[in-house]
């Protein structure tokens, strides 16, 4: 019965431990994805330096550049949601703070 | 709702405090008195105008409580204000976008840093920064490298001469040697650019390339009174590697890689 029991199970139980223990993974991957902006910034660079090189022209570039900063909203958006600092907004001198 | 739909509501501004107006602080001088630098702030040429605390002043405008996408426009914008500034004084620049909700809160930074800010100004006085990218033609380099390098040119020669017969392996290798030697080119041409800034000078700061042309992504802090010959310099390297390598030469900047007080803030919602 056991025997019988772990046999018939087995197959299940071992893809939801897999399954799971890669979905943390996963999440964690995603979710620095989603809230790195480091990318975006090299991404503006780049398209900065297109521009200066004369690669690309100035509607191309405006065009280029508003993609960016949807981006950018996008990981600041998702930053908020997961409670992480966020650059930009009205800022104020930390309470907890005497002097540095 | 998804990210980008309510970071797009978020571009309006949210309601401020009762004065209606946030500041937003391009930099920090050192200053005594209140000054007016123009209609040049961000937003479509605000008024910039100083907040002072004793010898310190911050250079703000009045602004709505914002998020300050980094377009080209608004980073031009911030720019400008402390390229104004640069002309007089020397400066601390913050961040882009920073946002304080009101003139009490600008106040507040001012005192809770003045010791970093006064020590800072001190180091920085007179000083001003120049950026310095450095990309290379890659044809170019690859044929400076075939004419230096006996091995390689033999190696080509052979390879080009025996077309149908020339290995994988032979190809191979020459593909090797030439990375090889196109990554000592690159590491001895920035070698000799730093080495011939070195006296004309303060410091260098070197950041991540961006894209795959350049070598050289650099930041030179330079004395006022030298800017004259740090500029004959580059100017002189230049035309020493015309032929290889471009240049991208931008200043005077305030020393934005060189100052690095972190500051404590916390969001004022």
């Amino acid at each position: 019965m056991g025997l019988l029991t772990n046999i018939l199970l087995a197959p299940f139980l071992g893809p939801i431990y897999g399954t799971r223990w890669t979905l943390d993974k996963v999440d964690r991957v995603v979710r620095e994805e989603l809230t790195d902006d480091t990318p975006i910034k090299e991404d503006l660079m780049a398209l900065q330096l297109q521009l200066e090189m004369g690669e690309i022209d100035d509607a191309e570039y405006v065009r280029r550049e508003a993609e960016i900063m949807q981006r950018f909203r996008e990981v600041r958006e998702w930053r908020e949601k997961f409670g992480m600092s966020t650059s930009g907004g009205p800022v104020r001198v930390a309470e907890s703070d005497e002097t540095e | 709702m998804t990210p980008g739909e309510s970071a797009a509501e978020r571009s309006e501004p949210i309601p401020a405090d009762s004065t209606g107006e946030g500041k937003y602080v391009y930099c920090i001088i050192r200053l005594d008195r209140s000054r007016e630098f123009g209609e040049i702030g961000i937003g479509g040429g605000a008024r910039v105008y100083t907040v002072n605390h004793n010898d310190l002043a911050a250079v703000v405008s009045d602004t709505p409580i914002v998020i300050y996408d980094p377009t080209r426009e608004n980073v031009l914008a911030h720019e400008f204000v402390n390229e104004t500034v640069m002309r007089e004084f020397t400066l601390i620049p913050m961040s882009f976008g920073t946002v304080f909700r009101s003139e009490k809160d600008v106040l507040a930074l001012l005192k809770s840093t003045y010791q970093a800010f006064t020590d800072v100004l001190e180091k920085m006085q007179d000083k001003i920064e120049f950026g310095l990218k450095i990309l290379w033609d890659r044809d170019k380099v690859v044929a400076a490298i075939e004419r230096e390098n006996d091995e390689i040119r033999r190696l080509k020669d052979e390879i080009t001469r025996n077309a149908a017969s020339s290995t994988y392996f032979a190809r191979m290798q020459l593909g090797r040697l030439v990375e090889a030697a196109m990554e000592e080119a690159s590491n001895r041409y920035v070698a000799d650019v730093h080495e011939q800034l070195k006296d004309v000078s303060v410091a260098s700061r070197s950041s991540k390339v961006i894209g795959d042309r350049m070598i050289l992504n650099a930041a030179f802090l330079v004395d006022r009174q030298a800017e004259k010959k740090f500029d004959e310099k580059v100017k002189a390297i230049s035309r020493q590697y015309e032929d290889l390598l471009n240049f991208k030469y931008t200043g005077p900047w305030p020393p934005y890689n060189f100052v690095t007080i972190k500051l404590k803030l916390e969001k004022a919602t």
